[in-house]
């Protein structure tokens, strides 16, 4: 279900379709060690425990045997330039609770994969030794600025 | 002019009693040994001088002579309370076992039969069923069927629950009669046995191998000498709070279930949990620790042997928990209400959570709803599971327990049928299984002839400790609350420091934390000079005689 409001039904073509609803769940990090099946999200502010139980069973027909909610408060913080203090907007957490016999892990999003590192101390290489020959081409003309050249 | 005298000589006095004094050690002490005696040599790193700095004072709460003093010295370091981790004997949120394994040092035992101590009562227990069989079976029928009770419900549980509860407790207490009637004559202990309806069962202890609370090590973060120290195991205080329907508690103990020595089994290990109560579902609450067995100390029978205890909370659980889950909540519930029970007699013979029992302790333990009944038997072995302690204590506690069995299977047209004897043989087991003196002494760590403050002589320091204590444990409010932190001085006085300019008044200001304040750090009741000793007195404040600790 979503919050918007919508202009009232008419008959005919074209429908109104829904392609971005207002509830929405983003699963997070936990921030301390919890149960392993126990699974941490952050959600839109209106939904209640029921929406985030039907949310996963019927969407991701995954198993729910509790929910629990909280919503932390924002953070303050100087605005900068200003000097004022503004809030961040508040955050509904959702515990869901999976049945005992599954286990959640948080996924390795950016996981590095062999060799990656290999190639970005090799550009790094590369560039260094640029640098050093155009410092080296330039060393009796240090005050021409470098698009100034032949 | 007396009093002058006395005052005037008082000084010669006591100077006439120092230099006695030290001249009789100097005569003992001989300066020249012919092996040289050096003092033990100590480890100065800060964790073992904090290590004996603890050790000193549960040294010292091992060395207090009464039962009060000594649950006054455990609450001494706070003075709003501790912020203890409520398990409540009917709240057991989802995939809670683990976590009550851990908080008790429970090993937990599914048994079908009961354990072989109950074999010899066999016999006896198959004729007394007999005996007892129509009566049970006419009290279930017209506790059921034939009488409509009027139950008041109040708002602080769901009705349901109340409602069940209210049932179970009045079957339990037709039960109880028709059992211990039938065995007074048979055996001496039933008649000597004291029997509560509803007592007030809490108990309190501390925790350790559980993790530190994100808040603590962020907290801990922010100074430099505390970074690298900023998961420093924590004790978490623990209460029990528990209402059983009927218990039924004896002047001697129950024999032990096992031997004592197959206390540090290692087939009992119980693994630890340390996930912060929070992410279970247990959450925490400012209080003073309080142990109540359901009595006040002094009491003559103070040995728990059967409490009975309602399962209405199974009715107010999601659906989505499963029938499995639902039947560790029953486990849970009895590990719960048996060491709590358990745990709070033995804090009445004088040990604490910081000086371990010397004997085991066993309580038997019935959960019902009048239809089905599961039986347990807890053997209590240690009591010390504080973060010193947490790993290097090789004993762990015992419970074993029955799945839920039903004692009958219907009711029809006002007559039950199919009464099943051997799960109501199992109930007079419990009842058979006869306490009995132990040859070992039962309250080493309390004084010989002071046990409990109404043994004090002296009338002031006995009525002081008794209205403290029993106010400690009432847990009233304060009459003046904590001091309360606003968010618009948290936002603009803490966070960002836009008000410098404002006079400081509040604690937080001066950096102090009002919940570090000792129970102790008070002004004592001002004395009006009316009242005070004629002719003159300097006196202002009356005496308190708080424990040092």
């Amino acid at each position: 279900m979503s919050t918007r409001w919508y202009p009232i039904y008419q008959k005919g073509n074209p429908q109104l379709r829904v392609f971005l609803p207002n509830f929405w769940m983003k699963l997070v990090r936990p921030e301390g060690r919890q149960q392993p099946s126990k699974v941490t999200f952050h959600c839109s502010i209106e939904m209640t425990k029921h929406d985030v139980k039907n949310y996963i069973e019927k969407i991701y027909n995954v198993p729910v045997v509790d929910v629990k909610t909280r919503i932390a408060m924002g953070k303050f913080r100087k605005d900068i330039g200003k000097g004022y203090i503004v809030k961040d907007d508040d955050v509904k957490f959702a515990y869901v609770t999976l049945p005992k016999t599954m286990k959640f892990d948080f996924p390795n999003i950016f996981e590095k994969k062999k060799g990656d590192g290999d190639d970005d101390m090799k550009s790094l290489d590369e560039a260094k030794k640029s640098f050093k020959n155009y410092i080296e081409r330039n060393k009796d003309r240090s005050d021409v600025p470098s698009w100034f050249s032949i | 002019m007396r009093l002058l005298r006395i005052n005037g000589t008082f000084p010669k006095l006591r100077k006439l009693i120092c230099r006695r004094y030290a001249q009789a050690i100097q005569a003992e002490e001989n300066e020249y040994t012919e092996t040289p005696v050096y003092p033990p040599i100590l480890d100065m790193s800060l964790q073992a001088r904090k290590l004996r700095e603890r050790e000193t004072i549960h040294k010292k709460i091992e060395n207090i002579n009464t039962v009060e003093e000594k649950q006054i010295a455990l609450n001494m370091p706070r003075y709003y309370g501790w912020q203890c981790v409520i398990l409540h004997d009917d709240k057991v949120p989802y995939n809670a076992l683990p976590l009550v394994q851990h908080y008790t040092r429970t090993s937990f035992k599914n048994i079908d039969k009961l354990p072989d101590i109950y074999t010899q009562s066999s016999s006896v227990a198959d004729s007394v069923v007999q005996e007892i069989k129509p009566y049970i079976e006419e009290c279930i029928a017209i506790e059921n069927e034939g009488v409509e009770h009027n139950i008041v419900t109040s708002v602080h549980k769901p009705e349901q629950q109340q409602i069940e509860n209210a049932k179970t407790r009045n079957i339990v207490k037709q039960i109880n009669r028709i059992i211990s009637n039938n065995l007074t004559d048979k055996v001496s202990h039933i008649l000597s046995s004291q029997v509560d309806y509803d007592p007030r069962h809490e108990a309190f202890w501390f925790i350790g191998g559980v993790d530190v609370p994100n808040n603590v090590v962020n907290w801990r973060k922010k100074f430099k000498w505390l970074k690298d120290r900023a998961h420093e195991p924590l004790d978490r205080p623990v209460q029990y709070l528990g209402s059983p329907l009927l218990t039924i508690r004896n002047q001697l103990p129950l024999k032990p279930v096992i031997p004592y020595s197959e206390a540090e089994n290692p087939e009992f290990k119980v693994p630890v949990y340390s996930c912060v109560p929070e992410t279970v579902g247990y959450y925490s609450n400012y209080r003073h620790g309080t142990n109540i067995p359901g009595f006040w100390p002094g009491d003559f029978d103070e040995f728990g042997m059967l409490s009975y205890h309602g399962r209405g909370h199974l009715l107010d659980r999601s659906e989505s928990y499963g029938a499995e889950d639902n039947l560790e909540a029953l486990h849970c519930q009895a590990i719960k209400a048996s060491f709590g029970w358990l745990l709070a007699q033995a804090n009445y013979k004088g040990f604490t959570t910081y000086n371990d029992l010397t004997y085991p302790l066993v309580t038997q333990t019935v959960i019902t709803n009048g239809h089905l009944m599961s039986f347990y038997v807890y053997q209590l072995n240690t009591i010390t599971m504080h973060s010193d302690k947490v790993d290097n204590n090789p004993k762990y506690n015992i419970c074993f327990g029955t799945k839920p069995l039903a004692l009958y299977d219907s009711i029809e047209n006002g007559k039950v049928k199919g009464l099943n004897e051997d799960v109501l043989k199992m109930l007079v087991q419990f009842y058979l299984n006869a306490p009995e003196e132990r040859d070992h002494e039962m309250a080493p760590f309390l004084g010989k002839e002071e046990q409990i403050i109404a043994d004090i002589e002296d009338d002031n320091r006995r009525c002081w400790l008794e209205s403290t204590y029993k106010h400690i444990v009432s847990n009233r409010p304060k009459h003046l609350l904590p001091p309360e932190l606003y968010l618009w001085e948290k936002i603009y006085k803490i966070k960002f420091n836009t008000r410098f300019f404002e006079a400081k008044r509040k604690p937080f200001e001066f950096d102090i934390n009002p919940f570090n304040r000792r129970l102790d750090d008070h002004l004592p009741p001002y004395i009006p000079k009316v009242l005070r000793p004629y002719p003159r007195s300097k006196k202002k404040f009356e005496t308190t005689y708080y424990p040092k600790v």
